[in-house]
């Protein structure tokens, strides 16, 4: 007997006592792996918003001539150009000076400082001031009811997975896949033709009302969030559907994995299994669809604060692309890429936080 | 090890704790419904440990999930009483099932390696479980905790891992822990061990063996291997197509089996140490080696479009000090040296047997010489081909010459495509041939491989062959380039014994017949024993012991090699 156990106890790790020096190796303190973890992360963040970054200056670059000689050639189609114009124009609109290097640390400076210079459609408001004006009506709308329509529909899908086959399960998933099937601009125009028009529920345009001054009082809060109504909705309706489903889905698979019967055979308390076994494990793969979503949010909604005049980024870029506002689109970009490299690594973050596999 | 007592008690009608009576679990309702358990009754007393054994397919599982009221849907009891303490399983509702589980039935999974949530670390799961019985004290919870985790001999560090960072081995003692706290009367064991490393698996029935004895629950040990649970058991029940065909003590089982079933189960079990090993699937090989001179007369009727082997001559696989080191998987470890300084060749037409636990880097060596892998140093060389540095345009003159088969045929086909597709692709990558031509090369090779009539098989889709079936159609894919070498990693291993024998005379016949050289990766010494001539034992990667094979399994001189002999379930090793 003791000859054919003393071997196989360090075949499969398990020795008796004491942890032996290999173990130590494996598992440094938590806390430090988890220290190191943040850092490898940040470092990787920071690596990439600087490509981002980098990339963002070089793509006009690389783009033959400059903003001034695409406005001189349209006015030369109408005859000469005189000298004094043309100083006019490139006083106007900067021509680069200095070479590609100090051009570029130029650049760093003015993207550290905030600087992206004066909007061409809005002139004379500078980029800076525009997207500040803009920014906290996206992010409010648009990020409020991102996370209200994850957070929703994750319930949603964990409540239909669990109760599968039952009218909590087929009623939100008919529903919800049916509502998310709609074009965004389509609810919108519904929302916008029922709720504004006919029944005069809500207001039809604007971020607040024509009488309203942006301030901080309560008035302006409640007349705000009267104003977003109708767009919240529109996201909520077209996003619902998607959570729900991806929930709904991860979680029934996890329902058939080993450690959910396993779990049931050791008789733990079926809220237990639901949602510290299950939903907590299925809940993984969706948050990487929440970073993208929650990225996009500064993007904005473009077609839905289109449809509803509601001054906030998305408006802000249609505007710019269609009048070809180089400095605003190109602080645009810089910003949406920016949140999304914020968005994943605050998912990256928390999945380190709920996943003890992904902290090697 | 001691030899398990063969002698049980008659169960007595007031000591019996679990009385089944005539039971029939079914998949589905009405005509359509498969009767995976039909009709079966027997009784266990306490503090019995039966085993419970049969092929797949054979209800095992669907009647031990039935036992714990564990079935799920579309599996369900269709009729017959499962009284556990006098009362009924199949009667109660959820939540006295539930609180049933405490004090009551416990079940340790197949899957042991699944069974624990990643995400939760080992200590929660004790407090989970703790929480839900009430059992135990919240004061005492980290001291049930460390002492169960000691009676599955780990300690007590274990608690605050992750079931990531835990060996399969460690993981399912932490299954029987958890198992455990629920202080059970009965515990069912569902092919606990299947799952890991030969030695990882002796090693884990041991303490299974000794927690029933020390803790004195009684046992249903599910298993598909006879001598595993021949080895533990003192009783045993063979269960075949949803009935027990055979329920007696161990001892009987292995001396006087009744039913035709189990003497056909115990015909695959022999020594791999014993002077002449017979598998029963060999007996006929005579018959089958004289039809194939006969084809070779020409007086057979199959169709015959290429010549037996269209080579002229025959290579030499060389492996000279061949090394491949991984880098550490993790920053501050040392790198991994997968193979270390191996060296063997490998002549037309001759078997060796590459044996080693998992881990031993069997499998490495086998991506080496395929060149799926560069080795770190040393050469590989097959003929002019230098194998060891091929480049990617050069594979194919090297796959031309040298196959492979995998482990799981379930996974190694593609279940939309049919047979003849699965073969017609490499017949007419590998030779050119097209249409009607390839068509009849594909129906030879599924001749070769035994699959007849082979129109028929031809047509078929992989979920409608057997375990057995699909790995001879993998095998044929393989042969359709006409290879010299078939390398066949672990060919057998999810194969019912019953369906071993078949795969292994077959891959015999190929080397015999037509001159294939093979390559023969496994664990299972004994189907080593009857397919090769000479073996090499691997371990961490190096070679510990090689020779001919019976020589070497006979008189092992390596610790390691002694050990794996050890490790392998016999159920006659008891008695011998």
């Amino acid at each position: 007997m003791t000859s054919t156990q003393a071997a196989p106890r360090g075949v499969d790790g398990a020795a008796p006592t004491g942890t032996s020096p290999t173990d130590a190796a494996h598992a440094p303190s938590p806390a430090l792996a988890a220290v190191g973890y943040v850092a490898r992360k940040l470092g990787l963040f920071a690596l990439t918003l600087w490509a981002a970054v980098t990339v963002n200056f070089l793509l006009p670059r690389l783009m033959p001539g400059t903003p001034a000689d695409a406005a001189l050639a349209k006015l030369a189609q109408n005859g000469p150009v005189s000298e004094a114009t043309k100083a006019a124009i490139e006083a106007q609109l900067g021509v680069p000076t200095g070479n590609i290097v100090e051009q570029y640390f130029a650049y760093l400076h003015q993207v550290v400082t905030l600087d992206f210079g004066i909007s061409y459609t809005f002139y004379p408001q500078s980029v800076g001031e525009l997207v500040s004006a803009a920014l906290p009506y996206t992010l409010v709308l648009v990020g409020l009811v991102t996370v209200v329509a994850f957070v929703l529909g994750t319930l949603l899908g964990v409540l239909a997975a669990w109760k599968r086959g039952t009218w909590l399960d087929s009623v939100p998933t008919l529903v919800g896949s049916f509502l998310s099937a709609f074009p965004y601009f389509w609810t919108a125009l519904l929302l916008l033709f029922f709720a504004g028009y006919v029944l005069r529920l809500f207001p039809t345009s604007g971020a607040y009302g024509p009488t309203a001054t942006p301030n901080l009082s309560f008035e302006f809060f409640g007349d705000a969030l009267y104003h977003g109504v109708l767009p919240a909705l529109t996201i909520l309706i077209t996003s619902l559907g998607g959570w729900i489903l991806g929930m709904r889905n991860t979680m029934i698979s996890t329902l058939g994995d080993d450690y959910v019967t396993f779990a049931e055979a050791n008789g733990l308390k079926p809220r237990t299994i639901a949602l510290r076994y299950a939903a907590r494990n299925a809940i993984l793969p969706n948050l990487t669809s929440f970073g993208l979503a929650l990225g996009g949010v500064v993007g904005g909604s473009i077609l839905v604060e289109q449809v509803f005049g509601y001054p906030g980024i998305g408006y802000l870029l249609f505007n710019a692309v269609t009048n070809q506002d180089y400095p605003l689109m190109q602080a645009l970009f810089l910003m949406i890429t920016v949140s999304v490299l914020i968005a994943n690594f605050l998912v990256d973050i928390l999945y380190g936080v709920l996943d003890p596999r992904t902290r090697r | 090890m001691t030899p398990a007592p063969f002698t049980p008690a008659p169960p007595a009608a007031n000591d019996t704790l679990l009385e089944v009576h005539d039971l029939s679990v079914h998949y589905g309702y009405g005509e359509y419904a498969t009767q995976a358990v039909q009709n079966v009754s027997f009784r266990l007393a306490h503090g019995e440990f039966v085993g419970l054994v049969g092929e797949s397919g054979s209800g095992k599982s669907t009647l031990g999930f039935a036992l714990t009221g564990l079935s799920k849907p579309p599996a369900h009891i269709e009729k017959g009483r499962i009284l556990f303490g006098g009362k009924d399983i199949a009667s109660l509702d959820a939540e006295q099932l539930r609180e049933q589980r405490h004090g009551g039935i416990a079940m340790v999974l197949q899957s042991g390696m699944n069974a624990l949530n990643p995400v939760r670390s080992i200590r929660n799961h004790f407090v989970d479980i703790f929480r839900a019985h009430g059992h135990v004290e919240r004061s005492r919870w980290a001291a049930r905790a460390t002492e169960l985790i000691g009676k599955v001999e780990l300690t007590p560090q274990v608690l605050d891992r992750f079931p990531g960072e835990l060996s399969g081995g460690m993981r399912q003692r932490v299954s029987i822990a958890l198992a455990l706290s629920l202080e059970p009367e009965l515990m069912v064991f569902d092919e606990p061990t299947t799952a890991l490393d030969v030695l990882v698996q002796h090693a884990v029935m041991n303490t299974i063996i000794e927690l029933q004895k020390a803790e004195n629950f009684t046992a249903i040990l599910i298993s598909h291997d006879l001598g595993i649970v021949l080895e533990s058991a003192q009783r045993v029940m063979v269960m075949h197509e949803g009935r027990i065909v055979e329920d007696a003590p161990a001892r009987q089982i292995l001396e006087n089996p009744q039913a035709d079933y189990t003497r056909m189960l115990l015909s695959h079990y022999a020594d791999p140490r014993a002077e002449v090993v017979e598998l029963p699937g060999f007996a006929d090989r005579q018959q089958r080696q004289n039809d194939g001179a006969a084809r070779a007369d020409g007086a057979t009727h199959a169709p015959t479009v290429s010549p037996r082997t269209r080579r002229t001559d025959q290579h030499t696989m060389i492996v000279e000090n061949v090394s491949k080191v991984y880098p550490a998987p993790r920053r501050g470890e040392a790198p991994v040296r997968a193979v270390d300084n191996v060296s063997f060749t490998l002549e037309p037409g001759s078997a060796l047997a590459l044996v080693g636990a998992s881990g031993s880097g069997k499998s490495t060596l086998a991506k080496l010489i395929t060149a799926v892998e560069k080795p770190t140093s040393g050469s590989i060389r097959f003929g002019d081909l230098d194998v060891g540095t091929l480049s990617r345009r050069n594979f194919r003159q090297l796959h031309r010459d040298v196959q492979m088969v995998f482990q799981d045929p379930y996974s190694a086909l593609n279940p939309l495509h049919t047979v003849e597709y699965a073969l017609t692709r490499p017949v007419i990558n590998f030779t050119g041939l097209h249409g009607t031509e390839a068509r009849r090369r594909v129906l030879e090779l599924l001749d070769i491989v035994g699959m007849k009539p082979v129109e028929e098989f031809a047509a078929k889709l992989p979920h409608q062959l057997s375990g057995g079936q699909r790995q001879r159609v993998v095998i044929a894919r393989a042969l359709a380039s006409d290879p010299q070498v078939i390398i066949a990693d672990e060919p057998v291993s999810m194969l019912d014994v019953s369906l071993r024998a078949g795969v292994l005379a077959l891959l015999e016949d190929l080397r015999e017949q037509w001159g294939v050289s093979l390559l023969y990766i496994t664990h299972d010494l004994l189907s080593a024993r009857v397919v090769t001539d000479n073996i090499m034992v691997l371990n961490h990667g190096a070679v510990v012991e090689r020779g001919n094979t019976a020589d070497v399994l006979r008189n092992p001189q390596d610790d390691y090699t002694i050990r794996l002999l050890d490790a392998i379930p016999n159920p006659r090793k008891e008695v011998a």
